[in-house]
């Protein structure tokens, strides 16, 4: 016998809790399961399924293992027969798949609620139907509905079909936090924990298609260069060369080099030819004269001139350069360029047939490939279908479309299935770069030895510049200026100005974990610690001078930034590192904070650091303290907090990206170095309890690290160091 | 193209292979055997890790000519369904995060645990410290290896 089934469908597209509509599905089989979707994101099965359809992308942060907690907890779910799948990327879908900026639990929060609080709704008053009594005797518990009366009870599988035939809750009754079960509780494990132990789980590069070539590009490594000609013969000993053609530029919001695709039948034959393929190119003038001291030098000299844009500015508001009359005082910072270095290097397997693209592999941002690469071929987003796989690491590198992009152009010219891989050194000297910075940052303290006027001057190259193809746009420095990405000051100053100078990059630049916060949040914390010195006053008294007794305002983005939440955590990193123990000469604490606001979180680092005479760094001890409102999976939470930590280690200590007659300089971990096990201390994470609304974890615990440890090794040298990484000043750990 | 003769993971099997490919491609590209990793090519992060004759060997540094007449394990190798101690000790410090650099990080530790079946922090330093992990699974990882010596020792 053959079943029709259907199932209900109810929409929380943009924002709302809209209509149900019944969407036919395939004909089953008589033994397939019966199933609805109560909501898009959700799908209850008679065979004790619940599945919860992810969009947001699996890159190590764990959303495949907390978003699912979400749904059993307002189901009242047994937590383990909820499983979470990928859902492939669909244009018409609505759902925004932009998966960055520590974001995912904050926006799936209360969608996932509903959808499963619709849920349980539904299978309660079917069991009450059942039972024929009220939906006030009932109440669900571990995938099963309860007689409250008699202590009968019924699996949610069983009452499937009857759910699934009663109407959409609009308004279903969210659960009180008191009551929550599964949310914030220990020893939750990662979902996909043991394919990964075990070598089963394909990432992107791990996956084959029938048919399918392998891609890779010698690209010219100097932007703005062309390729000229190449030797054909330079590679006709190898053997399973399918074929080489120039690769184009694709422009704008993707930023793809010019260069020449090698196509093969295996990855080594192209690999091979990689290396040994002679390529003629040609430079624009002056292009392929460009170093980072040339860039550098740039910025400093643009921040002697007057700024392309005012960002903020409040009370008697400064003039641009501070006056030279000794009250003021000054210091210049500089941040390099740096590399995601993602573990699973750039890769993408595309095909092109019937006028359509398919596309496997792991993207932060599949729309983005959808709606901006599709263009370069003269199609749309309805062309193409992405099917979406687990990320090695994404930290923001995945979020572009410039690997997508020309996997894209080398399926449209070869015909069949290819995988273009990046090798390591194409990801390190291809990557897009967290911007370099300059900044000067003027004070002077008024009579309470607070900062009364207050200066920031930043030179850099917006990341929308490349990324969304906003060069020569003024409105977009606005995103580089102050705290990060639209915030602004947090501590209270009142005469003040930021203000942002653009210094073309020599690079393409992206979003790096931890985007803007990794280089202003750093040098506002690094100068408050100046100023207290110089006003005589504790560092952690300083801060706390500068939040406590601050009513909770709306900041410049409209989030709402609440002090003493902040000054809360500084309070709590500074009791747990024991600040004001006496230590010993060539020992030091620093503490920095951060308000990461679109994330919603709150952030201080303390260290303990003793510094030898050869500026050898030993960390004693490391705390962190957080709050970021309500945590869905604490240990999950954890691993994020210990990697944010070690991200901030490896910026704050090693990691540059240099630039040498128009190219970067580094190809590997050898050269782009990061922090590995031996520089890594013991990270001792205090969380305070908060129902406050989720926030964020990835990002929001990175930038505080980098400024905490250089306040450290200021307060145990007596040597303000103010250009990073602290390797080029000579420092080990 | 040569033909080798390779025990992998217990099986012995021919395997054709251009002689100069290094036995990560061979594992991953002839093989399917993709739960080893590509990571750098060039021995710098350890991604590609896989045990010859029990010692930590980077495939990407070594080839199937290399391998003949040697035991060759991988990921896959350990244990079908992660009863192997070291991942049990994974599974129960919930390392991972992305999980990409994994494989090697669970066979460099399984030949440290040969060595030191008790290790002390300085030695799991010393033998982990060849191997990235971006997403800063360190502190994890060193928990496990010492979880892994407790299971180990039951």
């Amino acid at each position: 016998m053959q079943r029709r089934a259907f199932i209900q469908l109810s929409s929380f597209l943009s924002g709302g809790w809209v209509v149900a509509q019944l969407v036919p599905l395939p004909v089953f089989a008589a033994d397939d399961p019966i199933c609805f979707q109560p909501s898009p994101l959700i799908k209850l099965c008679s065979d004790g399924k619940i599945i919860v359809y992810v969009y947001k992308q699996e890159m190590g942060q764990g959303v495949q293992t907390s978003l699912p907690i979400i749904v059993a907890e307002e189901m009242e779910a047994d937590p383990k027969q909820v499983i979470a799948e990928a859902l492939p990327y669909s244009a018409s879908s609505g759902f925004n798949y932009s998966t960055g900026g520590s974001t995912s639990i904050l926006r799936e929060f209360m969608p996932l609620r509903k959808a499963g609080a619709a849920a349980r709704e539904m299978l309660i008053k079917a069991a009450a139907n059942e039972w024929g009594i009220s939906v006030d005797n009932c109440r669900a518990q571990k995938s099963r509905v309860i007689n409250t009366t008699t202590n009968q009870s019924i699996a949610f599988k069983d009452l499937i079909a009857k759910a699934s035939a009663l109407p959409i809750p609009k308004d279903p009754v969210l659960k009180n936090y008191k009551d929550f079960t599964v949310i914030g509780k220990p020893g939750v494990k990662k979902n996909n924990i043991r394919d990964i132990v075990t070598g089963k789980l394909k990432y992107g590069l791990d996956f084959r298609v029938p048919n399918m070539l392998f891609a890779v590009i010698v690209r010219c490594p100097v932007m703005g260069g062309k390729v000229a000609s190449w030797d054909k013969q330079s590679v006709a000993t190898i053997d399973g060369i399918v074929e080489l053609f120039e690769m184009k530029e694709m422009g704008d919001q993707l930023e793809t080099r010019s260069g020449v695709a090698i196509v093969a039948n295996t990855r080594w034959a192209a690999l091979r030819a990689q290396k040994s393929l002679q390529v003629q190119l040609n430079y624009p003038a002056g292009a392929n004269e460009k170093s980072s001291a040339t860039y550098f030098a740039e910025q400093a000299t643009r921040l002697q001139k007057a700024p392309d844009m005012i960002y903020n500015e409040k009370g008697a508001a400064v003039k641009d350069m501070p006056q030279p009359d000794g009250e003021w005082i000054t210091a210049s910072y500089q941040i390099p360029f740096v590399a995601h270095a993602a573990m699973e290097p750039l890769n993408c397997i595309a095909d092109f047939s019937n006028g359509k693209f398919t596309l496997w592999g792991g993207f932060q941002n599949p729309g983005k490939t959808a709606s901006v690469a599709t263009k370069f071929f003269g199609l749309t987003s309805k062309d193409i279908f992405i099917n979406l796989m687990p990320l090695g690491g994404g930290f923001g590198r995945r979020l572009s479309a410039d690997y997508s992009a020309e996997a894209m152009q080398v399926a449209y010219q070869i015909k069949r299935p290819v995988q273009l891989m990046f090798t390591r050194e194409d990801d390190m000297k291809f990557d897009n770069y967290r911007p370099a910075s300059s900044h000067i940052l003027s004070a002077k303290l008024g009579a309470d030895k607070k900062p009364a006027d207050w200066l920031h001057k930043i030179a850099i190259a917006p990341v929308a510049d490349y990324l969304l193809g906003m060069k020569g746009n003024n409105n977009w420095l606005a995103m580089e200026a102050e705290g990060g990405s639209m915030g602004d000051m947090y501590y209270a100053i009142p005469s003040l100005r930021s203000a942002v100078s653009r210094t073309p990059s020599p690079l393409v630049e992206g979003w790096w974990r931890a985007v803007n916060f990794s280089y202003n949040n750093v040098v506002i914390e690094c100068f408050i610690d100046e100023l207290a010195k110089k006003a005589g006053v504790d560092p952690v008294e300083y801060r706390l001078s500068l939040l406590k007794n601050m009513p909770a305002r709306k900041i410049k983005d409209g989030t709402l930034f609440d002090p003493a939440r902040l000054a809360a955590v500084v309070e709590l990193a500074a009791e747990k590192i024991d600040w004001n123990k006496k230590r010993g000469a060539g020992k030091g604490v620093g503490i920095a904070c951060c308000f990461y606001n679109h994330a919603k979180a709150y952030t201080a680092h303390a260290f303990e650091v003793s510094v030898s005479k050869t500026k050898k760094i030993k960390i004693l001890r490391a705390v962190v303290a957080t709050d970021v409102g309500l945590v869905i999976d604490p240990d999950g939470f954890a691993n994020q907090v210990e990697g944010g930590f070690v991200w901030g280690l490896s910026a704050v200590l090693k990691s540059e990206i240099t630039l040498a007659n128009g190219a970067v300089q580094q190809s590997s971990f050898f050269d782009f170095q990061v922090a590995r096990m031996p520089d890594v201390p013991a990270l001792e994470i205090y969380v305070i309890p908060s129902n406050a609304e989720p926030g964020g974890a990835g990002e929001t615990s990175v930038p505080s690290v980098i400024p905490g440890l250089m306040n450290a090794i200021a307060a145990a040298t007596g040597v303000r160091v103010r250009e990073l990484p602290l390797k080029n000043k000579g420092y080990t750990i | 193209m040569p033909e080798y003769q390779l025990t992998i993971n217990g099986k012995s099997q021919p395997v054709e292979a251009p002689a100069d490919m290094p036995l990560l491609w061979v594992l991953r590209d002839v093989l399917d055997l993709t739960g080893t990793k590509y990571g750098c090519g060039v021995g710098s992060c350890g991604a590609c890790t896989v045990l010859i004759n029990g010692k930590p060997i980077r495939s990407c540094q070594y080839t199937a000519a290399a391998s003949v007449g040697k035991t060759v394990t991988t990921i896959e190798g350990l244990s079908e369904e992660g009863t192997h101690v070291v991942q049990q000790a994974w599974m129960e410090i919930n390392v991972p995060q992305c999980g990409y650099c994994q494989a090697g990080q669970i066979m460099t530790s399984v030949a440290l645990l040969q060595t030191f079946p008790q290790p002390t922090d300085e030695q799991i330093d010393e033998a982990m410290q060849g191997l990235v992990c971006r997403c800063g699974t360190y502190a994890r990882i060193k928990k496990a290896i010492h979880k892994a010596a407790e299971l180990g020792n039951k």
